[in-house]
């Protein structure tokens, strides 16, 4: 990643991490809402490869940290770092993913940080079960539409280029 | 310099970056290890020094300064007219029970400090809100958050400028509650950092729809702030109490003025506390 694509990148995470805390709650539907962060955190790790998604991936899920009880310090970012180097994997460079591919992708990733992060948290069974289906399912939903306009739009892009 | 950074890099970049996954799990995995201060400490420092700033230029992007001061200003004194109101409903109805309390308003002589959300988890588990006033303002430690609509949470961490807030669906804020139909207190809490839950008495006879306002109990927050209704009644593994779900007065995500009740916590609880 050159000079001006790490840049590229901490404008786009900062126009992320906006956009979630504004755009993500005026999107609300019934207190459900779509994960800006995720698909961020997959687009980065699809375009540049394991390694950037690594870093990316730790630094969103350390942003949500912050912010989450102290005594869960690192459960978004482990998660988030597992997520950028799984989705890394499928890096772009290597592979052509249409965007229903993508799309799949991005749902799996939804899944696997919303699992990881339930385990790092220490959470009970039966609270995980309830908030899989009433946040995890409805959510990671949501993000795929949101997600698959962006990949959509994106893909349009690289194309007329 | 170059070279040390360009031998990270291809370090990081090697084998399909098994090496930075390896790096950052284990950076993510000793943080969550840390003791609670270090942590703390983390994430004081991390807040104060890169998010706040950020978020603050954020939100301060639609912020008209001329309008916000006057706004701020109405917008307190018609928090504390509700809440007063509110108060004195309950306050008609323990004086037509107990007939000895005359002096019933004094616990709501605080003055309130008007402050504005300027950050919060930029993710799906809400727990914790940033706002814009801290000790340089008068803003402690405990102090009762609320909204013109209900209760919000308490000041978890006070900083020069800025506050964290902790939000009552934070998983270690547990409330003693008061029904206000029945009389009867319970206590709220949330499990999984999403949704509030609320123990009390079987015998109770409590319903939904019913109203739950803080007891005053716990000595942090003063009796009678509105927390929010029942939402659905289950059993609980002991059938002398009941397990409810509270739908809050307040949603959490769309807060974006907040009032910080200047009073601190009972001396018992302060000395608490303390230790």
């Amino acid at each position: 990643m050159s000079n001006g694509g790490w840049l590229k990148t901490l404008l786009l995470f900062v126009l992320v991490f906006a956009l979630q805390s504004t755009a993500g709650e005026w999107l609300q539907i019934l207190g459900v809402g779509p994960d800006f962060v995720v698909i961020f955190v997959v687009s980065v790790a699809l375009r540049f490869g394991a390694a950037t998604g690594c870093l990316w991936g730790f630094l969103a899920g350390f942003s949500q940290d912050v912010y989450a009880p102290v005594e869960w310090l690192g459960a978004n970012s482990i998660a988030m770092t597992i997520v950028g180097f799984a989705v890394g994997q499928l890096e772009e460079h290597f592979l052509t993913l249409y965007v229903p591919a993508k799309i799949g992708v991005l749902a799996l990733a939804f899944f696997v940080n919303d699992m990881f992060y339930f385990l790092i948290t220490g959470l009970e069974k039966d609270v995980v079960t309830n908030l899989f289906f009433t946040k995890t399912v409805p959510e990671c939903l949501y993000t795929l539409i949101i997600g698959g306009i962006l990949f959509y739009l994106s893909s349009g892009k690289k194309s007329d280029v | 310099m170059l070279r040390a950074f360009r031998f990270i890099v291809d370090l990081f970049t090697q084998r399909h970056g098994v090496v930075a996954f390896a790096f950052f799990l284990v950076l993510g995995i000793l943080m969550h290890e840390a003791s609670t201060e270090v942590r703390q400490s983390v994430v004081d420092k991390a807040l104060s020094t890169v998010f706040y700033p950020v978020q603050l230029l954020i939100s301060s992007v639609n912020d008209f300064k001329s309008l916000q001061a006057e706004n701020d200003h109405l917008k307190a004194e018609n928090a504390r007219l509700r809440q007063e109101t509110y108060h004195a409903s309950e306050g008609l109805q323990e004086l037509a029970r107990l007939h000895t309390l005359v002096r019933f308003d004094d616990k709501w002589d605080f003055p309130i400090v008007t402050s504005r959300v300027v950050g919060h988890n930029p993710g799906r588990f809400l727990t914790t809100l940033v706002i814009n006033r801290g000790t340089h303002h008068g803003v402690k430690e405990n102090m009762p958050v609320m909204s013109m609509n209900g209760l919000v949470g308490k000041i978890s961490k006070a900083m020069l400028t800025h506050s964290r807030v902790q939000l009552l669906v934070d998983p270690n804020l547990k409330l003693s509650v008061l029904e206000r139909r029945t009389r009867v207190v319970g206590f709220l809490e949330s499990v999984d950092g999403h949704l509030l839950s609320a123990m009390i008495p079987s015998h109770a006879g409590v319903a939904e729809g019913d109203t739950l306002i803080t007891s005053g109990l716990g000595g942090i927050f003063p009796k009678g702030i509105p927390v929010g209704t029942v939402h659905k009644v289950r059993k609980a593994d002991l059938d002398v109490m009941s397990l409810m779900d509270v739908k809050p007065f307040q949603e959490f995500s769309t807060l974006e003025e907040v009032f910080v009740m200047q009073k601190d916590p009972d001396w018992i609880i302060q000395e608490l506390l303390d230790e």
